[in-house]
């Protein structure tokens, strides 16, 4: 049977299916959706059929997972990288704050990966503000005030049950009168349907026109994940009053000490969203926030 | 296979059956093949997958009126749908809490599931029906945790134990049991830190405030947005905790929850409540028959639900 693949015949689409069906079953398997893992086998598809096995020992399934290997790496390689400590020393020379917004589903872990931002650009020689809008969900000031006094930053708060935008513009300007390099706003997690809620939310990012809209997703969300990004994004567009709406510039995923081996979801979310991964959060200290290592998902993926 | 496709996959399966224009034993076996394919994806348990096709297909075949194709193919959704719910509705009752005296509920879970709003909800669900409710923090964790509980005890009214001086979980938890039971509370809730399988401490950690605790019954809070990830980790709280029921929270986002299927199978346990939104009413009775109405697609849980 490896005779007759690994000779110099041209693969056919019979020789390729089964270890295809195979791969994509194992990235299925490992929280890649339905449709990503389906397209990029086809990709596979296209990329082998009619080609021919070099060397003896190369087998057609060696053959797969290296086709499949660099249409991952293709898929997480970013369209457009995001550099927000250089953006923010940017800014700075401009002599304005540089703005970050922090928006999300409930329990994404957006108040913790507002806390290492925070963490990696004052070790990076910035002044950093921390601004408490999520005047909602019970302790989520005290939360920010925690932070703040830890990482020896100031917090700006007004609060609960206070009009997030306004606290947000309120902190803006505190931040440009004290001299503040950056301001990192907290908002209240909330459910991508839930019109009244994203409403509000256009509001807030509408007034203050932040530098980055980053969206806080979980590596551990399955399918839902891309339905959080595209419902976010549309909100942010159908519900602004404005011709060119503010809308998200990448993503930060967090708990990815939480999912073994299954990093998938990397992949779904940028398949379907085109959206940047900014940073990956690690764990629940400070120091638990890295850029994403593409090459590492795709190993973990394959191996 | 993601959980929430499970639905679709199901429905796309029995489409097919409306387009054939026989409908023999072999269209019926292709079509259970394929739902219990989904199944199987979906991480649910291989001998209940197995169990399951057999029933259904017993189910089925039985009937010897030839139906037409579309009845038959909605006689087969209809027993997925009693099987699905057979699945989510495990041999083993919850714990019922008992009038008079001290009952204590543990409260476990992945970080951000919902564990310390669940708790906001229980004791409101209880305190409302007259029971003498309080709770315990034990997340000395979290960045404002014993501030998140305050700030719902207030607003609920209800008792709560914490001291932001204390740093050891361990100790939280045998004073602030040991003070509720003395002064003779029915319902006592016990909230810990988010925690997650690859860090073996935080399990240990766990264990140790199980222990003195001595809980009546321990609860999985579970986020219904979770996706493969979930049987592995759900799995792992099980071996470390006697889960006793589950909570499934979010409910009132677009995830349909099939990571339930997949905790039910790996604990066991059978869900008590679910969570649609975050205010402290927003907790309904699990039903699984609404349940896995929304699962497959078969139209939304609400209005089915019992208060
Ligand atoms: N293991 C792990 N836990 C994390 C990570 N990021 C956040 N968490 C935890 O997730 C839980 C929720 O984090 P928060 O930052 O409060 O989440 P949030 O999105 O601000 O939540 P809401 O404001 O309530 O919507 C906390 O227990 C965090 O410690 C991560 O990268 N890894
Ligand atoms: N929309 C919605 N939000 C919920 C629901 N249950 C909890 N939340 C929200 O989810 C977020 C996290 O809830 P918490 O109760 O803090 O979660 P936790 O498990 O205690 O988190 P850690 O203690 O950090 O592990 C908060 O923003 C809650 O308001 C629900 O059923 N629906
Ligand atoms: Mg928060
Ligand atoms: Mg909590």
């Amino acid at each position: 049977f490896f005779q007759r693949l690994t000779g110099q015949k041209p693969l056919t689409r019979e020789d390729l299916s089964l270890p295809i069906e195979t791969m994509q079953k194992q990235l299925q398997a490992q929280n890649v959706s339905a449709v990503a893992a389906r397209e990029i086998c086809e990709a596979v598809m296209q990329d082998l059929e009619g080609q021919k096995l070099g060397s003896m020992t190369r087998g057609v399934s060696t053959a797969v997972r290296e086709s499949c290997e660099k249409a991952l790496q293709r898929l997480l390689a970013p369209k457009r990288s995001i550099d927000v400590l250089r953006e923010a020393r940017a800014a700075k020379a401009e002599g304005r704050p540089y703005t970050i917004v922090f928006i999300g589903v409930n329990g994404v872990g957006k108040s913790t990966s507002l806390s290492k931002v925070c963490y990696y650009l004052k070790n990076n020689g910035l002044k950093v503000m921390l601004c408490a809008c999520d005047t909602f969900r019970s302790g989520a000031i005290e939360q920010l005030k925690v932070h703040s006094k830890n990482l020896g930053v100031p917090v700006f708060e007004a609060g609960y049950n206070k009009d997030a935008a306004s606290v947000a513009v309120n902190g803006i300007k505190q931040a440009k009168d004290t001299g503040m390099d950056v301001v990192l706003i907290d908002t209240a997690g909330r459910m991508q349907n839930n019109e009244p809620l994203m409403r509000s939310l256009t509001k807030l990012v509408a007034k203050t026109k932040p530098d980055l809209c980053v969206q806080v997703v979980e590596a551990l969300a399955g399918n839902d994940a891309t339905d959080q990004l595209v419902h976010f994004d549309k909100a942010l567009k159908d519900f602004s009053e404005t011709t060119v709406p503010r809308t998200i510039d990448g993503m930060i995923m967090t708990k990815f000490d939480t999912i073994g081996d299954k990093v998938g979801g990397a992949i779904s979310l940028v398949h379907a969203t085109g959206q940047p991964i900014i940073f990956v959060g690690t764990g629940q200290k400070y120091t638990n926030i890295n850029k994403l290592n593409a090459k590492k998902i795709v190993r973990v993926l394959l191996q | 296979m993601v959980l929430q496709e499970l639905g679709s996959k199901i429905n796309g399966a029995l489409s097919k059956l409306n387009t054939a224009s026989v409908v023999d034993e072999a269209a019926v076996d292709s079509v259970l093949k394929e739902i219990a394919g989904a199944l199987l994806m979906s991480d649910v348990n291989v001998r209940t997958v197995a169990e399951m096709r057999t029933n259904i297909k017993r189910e089925v075949m039985q009937d010897s009126i030839r139906a037409g194709s579309t009845s038959k193919a909605k006689q087969i959704r209809n027993a997925v749908f009693n099987e699905l719910v057979r699945l989510l509705s495990p041999d083993v009752d919850a714990y019922r809490p008992v009038k008079g005296k001290a009952n204590v509920f543990m409260f476990v879970g992945l970080q951000g599931s919902g564990k310390t709003t669940s708790i906001a909800k229980f004791a409101n669900y209880w305190a409302r029906k007259g029971w003498k409710t309080a709770m315990v923090c034990c997340d000395t964790f979290r960045a404002g945790a014993l501030d998140q509980m305050k700030q719902n005890a207030i607003k609920l009214r209800i008792p709560y134990f914490g001291n932001p001086l204390e740093a050891d979980p361990v100790k939280l938890a045998e004073e602030g049991t040991k003070h509720f039971r003395d002064e003779g509370y029915e319902i006592i809730l016990v909230d810990t830190s988010g925690r997650h399988q690859q860090e073996a401490e935080l399990f240990e950690e766990m264990e140790q405030v199980m222990d003195v605790v001595e809980p009546d019954e321990v609860i999985f809070v579970m986020d219904s947005t979770i996706g493969q990830a979930v049987a592995d980790q759900a799995s792992a709280f099980k071996k470390s905790v006697p889960v006793g029921s589950v909570i499934i929270t979010k409910l009132d986002g677009h995830a349909k929850g099939g990571g339930a299927l997949s905790a039910v199978a790996a604990t066991n346990a059978p869900i008590t409540f679910i969570g649609t939104g975050e205010h402290f009413d927003e907790m309904e009775r699990f039903d699984a028959r609404s349940f896995v109405s929304r699962l497959m697609g078969l139209g939304d849980m609400r209005g089915f639900m019992e208060k």
